[in-house]
């Protein structure tokens, strides 16, 4: 591979990120061949001691998803995020897929509870109105008190997931800086 | 050696490299890669990482013969940075050594 087929390999894939940034890293690279050659090596040469310029784009995508998700935290970023330090290798695949959808079906769990027990009043109302003899004050009762456990819940599950995201942007962070990447 | 110790390790040598002096993109892979074997555009994601992370500031600087080059220079933050990594880096390589003399040395 010459330094022009490596440039726009590298340049193809970093087509996520913004015009100046994507000009910044191929100016580096640019850099990088020229002073290499006046060291005697060939294109070739240098651009097989880089390594994959696949490679080298994921790992530039993976901090910019990072990066972004942590500026500005959507569910979208933070998708892109996990998906992207996944990409890394297939080591992050286990290390980051399994908790990440240990963690989420938790999550979805505890909203699902919450959730079901705040609506659990009407479900009953429903029940009644179709069969108007099963009618019992304790149900009503009992029902009513479950919609303010579940309120709780439903606050606590604010609480948990937004930690949970974060601790999760960490474990995230940390992967970055110590598995894997380019490495002979 | 293991990959997953020398990611951690990069990091720490290219804020030891600028300690002393600024030091430009291929100066910095050219010194570590003539100890370590790494692939050597792994640095740049790394470089661009640290200065992201405010850790250094970069300058442009013409050379007279070439072109400009891009200079990395250490911030107050970035030293502190590295004083802590080079404690965790020896407490954990004398931890390492420690074990190795009980474990390989004879009695």
């Amino acid at each position: 591979m010459n330094k022009d087929q490596f440039l726009k390999k590298l340049d193809q894939s970093l087509n996520r990120l913004s015009d100046d940034e994507r000009k910044d890293i191929l100016a580096d690279f640019q850099e990088h061949f020229d002073l290499a050659k006046e060291d005697d090596k060939t294109e070739e040469e240098i651009a097989q001691s880089l390594g994959a310029p696949s490679q080298i784009g994921k790992e530039l995508l993976a901090t910019h998803y990072l990066e972004k998700a942590e500026t500005t935290s959507s569910t979208g970023n933070f998708l892109r995020a996990v998906w992207a330090v996944i990409g890394l290798g297939f080591f992050n695949l286990v290390i980051v897929l399994g908790p990440f959808i240990a963690l989420v079906s938790l999550i979805v769990a505890g909203w699902i509870t919450g959730g079901a027990f705040v609506i659990s009043p009407f479900l009953f109302l429903i029940n009644v109105v179709l069969y108007p003899s099963s009618f019992l004050y304790f149900d009503l009762f009992f029902t009513i008190t479950l919609t303010g456990i579940g309120l709780f819940i439903v606050i606590g599950m604010v609480y948990a997931t937004n930690i949970v995201t974060k601790g999760f942007m960490r474990y995230l962070n940390f992967n970055v800086r110590v598995v894997k990447g380019g490495m002979k | 050696m293991n990959i997953q110790f020398k990611k951690g390790a990069l990091e720490l040598c290219v804020l030891a490299l600028l300690n002393k002096q600024d030091r430009y993109g291929y100066e910095l892979v050219q010194k570590i890669s003539d100890q370590i074997a790494i692939s050597e555009g792994s640095v740049y994601p790394l470089l661009r990482r640290l200065k992201k992370e405010e850790y250094f500031t970069t300058y442009l600087q013409e050379s007279q013969e070439g072109p400009s080059r891009k200079y990395y220079r250490l911030t107050v933050k970035g030293r502190d940075h590295l004083i802590e990594l080079m404690e965790e880096w020896n407490h954990f390589s004398d931890s390492v050594n420690y074990i190795l003399k009980e474990g390989v040395s004879d009695e």
